[in-house]
């Protein structure tokens, strides 16, 4: 797919997010799909090479538009900071499997760093008809953005940071752990770096609270055929792991199927 | 598209544009973006005796035009491969290529006598995967080793051709053709990845858990066109080009040092429809050029 680029803003020094057109995109998107883009308009220039695994930030239907949510971390996500508006970009129609969304719940929405990114259009969806709390951790100030989305889709914010520049000051999972004491959750979302997902698995009761977790992997295709991104999960067979792909299988896991020792370890 | 049929070990090809081994799954993750039926071939991700999990993760890295692999081979095994992939595989009109392996001799030509059996087109026995402790590449890099397996695969199989897959990481590479040749390979398929290795200088750690791994992409093209050029000039049966084939001008190049056919293989990732527009351009190249058949191309290198 091509899409044209309407806006491309540089929220700080560490994070963009960029919003393209695309009507057939915008209509089959689902809340914690991912696409993979390329991240500069040149098909006939092969560095960098591989399209870039993006988490679909927001969606507006009645525009036809998309946002992503971008880390500028490589030399891809710098290309892709410094695309200009009106720039034709290519990508791949939406990914992977989303979240299962629920009605009439309360829910938890837990995002760390750049795993905010699919939260925002997760949180306006599931706000129309759940209780919805976010929570929402960063290193710092600048890892908090799009609080104005969540404000408003949300029934209550908390943030936390592991330098208090903002919020509460220390790990997310811990004013989420401390939450608990008073919130009774149906269900648990969560994205960000695997091992606040491994500590809000085991703060959590896995048997009684739905937990659904978005992973990230490096992947070359996107599409299931390079077997580069591989989840280890619990299989039908006690004796061996199972072998999911992040693309196709995920990128949203039931977190209670994880390995989350060899996934946090790898 | 009659300027882009070629036979190969007697097997016809409607074109000569073959997805590559560990680049295009089963073929069937690409149906929904892709009339896979306009390919020359598809080269199935390599078969093992048995399902194999591959190496731990982190298994992919990108690097300049490039990117490392070591999947490690991961796979169903042959038996689910003929029960559950080839009978949806067959559905379609394009040649079937299994690619496969073994850690030894013998499971080499256990899978080779099965899959000779089946209802694929052609086997491509891989003797080069850098990325498992236990055979590939141990085969591919020691011509004693190299006939030994080729020789008693070839001796196990009776029905289909058998295309030897051929390791870059060799001093001599036109040695490792002429054995393959000699122990009786059909044809000869060029190159695998180049052994590689790219280091994260925050952690000192590798980037991939194999520590190296195979690279692929552009970066590797001119390395594979004179591999390609070289075992031309040293083997009398078909070479299948591979390595870095991003377009149709790849593909012509591979012709020109003299490849029958090729593989696209890396480009699949970067692009899941490329290897349709490379074959649409070939056509548009072949009447643009008045070429009446694009294998006229073949060894034609001007030196």
């Amino acid at each position: 797919m091509k899409g044209i680029v309407l806006e491309n803003k540089i929220l700080n020094d560490k994070y963009g997010i960029i919003c393209i057109k695309s009507d057939e995109f915008a209509q089959n998107a689902a809340p914690g799909q991912f696409l993979m883009i390329r991240p500069q308009p040149y098909d006939y220039i092969y560095d960098p090479l591989l399209r870039r695994p993006l988490g679909i930030c927001d969606i507006n239907e009645k525009k036809g538009t998309f946002s992503l949510l971008y880390m500028i971390v490589g030399k891809g996500t710098k290309l892709l900071s410094k695309i200009k508006k009106k720039t034709e970009l290519s990508f791949s129609e939406p990914l992977g499997t989303g979240f299962n969304l629920t009605t009439d719940k309360k829910v938890a929405i837990i995002g760390g760093g750049v795993g905010i990114a699919p939260m925002t259009f997760l949180s306006k969806i599931l706000h129309e008809n759940n209780e919805v709390d976010v929570f929402y951790g960063g290193a710092e100030e600048k890892d908090i953005l799009l609080t104005h989305i969540f404000e408003e889709y949300s029934n209550n914010l908390i943030i936390a940071t592991e330098d208090g520049s903002i919020g509460h000051k220390g790990f997310i999972t811990e004013v989420f752990e401390n939450s608990l004491k008073f919130n009774n959750y149906d269900k648990i979302f969560a994205c960000g770096p695997k091992p606040m997902l491994k500590a809000v698995y085991d703060i959590i009761d896995i048997e009684k609270i739905e937990f659904e977790v978005s992973l990230e992997e490096r992947m070359a295709c996107g599409i299931g055929a390079c077997l580069g991104c591989i989840i280890s999960t619990i299989g039908t067979d006690p004796n061996s792991n199972s072998q999911k792909r992040c693309c196709v299988e995920g990128p949203v896991f039931n977190g209670k199927e994880i390995i989350w020792e060899t996934v946090c370890k790898e | 598209m009659e300027n882009l049929k070629t036979e190969i070990c007697g097997i016809k090809f409607k074109n000569p544009v073959i997805a590559a081994s560990g680049t295009f799954g089963y073929g069937l993750e690409f149906t929904n973006r892709i009339d896979i039926s306009m390919l020359g071939g598809i080269s199935v991700k390599g078969i093992s005796l048995n399902e194999e999990k591959g190496n731990p993760m982190p298994r992919i890295m990108e690097t300049h035009a490039g990117m490392l692999n070591a999947i490690g081979l991961q796979n169903i095994g042959v038996n689910k491969f003929l029960d559950e992939k080839l009978p949806e595989l067959k559905k379609y009109d394009t040649n079937i290529i299994a690619n496969f392996w073994g850690k030894t001799v013998e499971e080499y030509t256990e899978v080779a006598k099965i899959l000779d059996c089946s209802d694929v087109d052609m086997l491509e026995m891989n003797i080069s995967c850098p990325n498992i402790k236990e055979g590939g590449i141990a085969f591919g890099t020691n011509p004693e080793m190299t006939f030994e397996v080729v020789n008693k695969v070839k001796k196990s199989i009776s029905n289909k051709p058998l295309i030897v897959k051929l390791s870059p990481n060799v001093s001599n590479i036109k040695i490792f053709g002429k054995t393959a040749e000699s122990a009786g390979a059909d044809a000869i398929s060029a190159i695998n990845t180049l052994l590689g290795m790219s280091i994260n200088i925050n952690t000192r750690r590798p980037h991939l858990s194999n520590v190296t791994g195979g690279l692929s992409g552009p970066a590797i093209k001119p390395v594979a066109v004179r591999m390609v050029y070289e075992l031309y000039q040293a083997v009398d049966i078909p070479i299948i080009g591979i390595g870095g084939i991003m377009n149709y001008k790849d593909v012509a190049e591979f012709f020109i040092a003299g490849a029958s056919a090729v593989q696209v293989g890396t480009a699949n990732f970067v692009n899941p429809e490329i290897i349709s527009t490379i074959i649409d351009d070939l056509t548009t190249y072949c009447k643009a050029n008045e070429i009446g058949n694009f294998t006229e191309l073949k060894g034609t290198l001007r030196t």
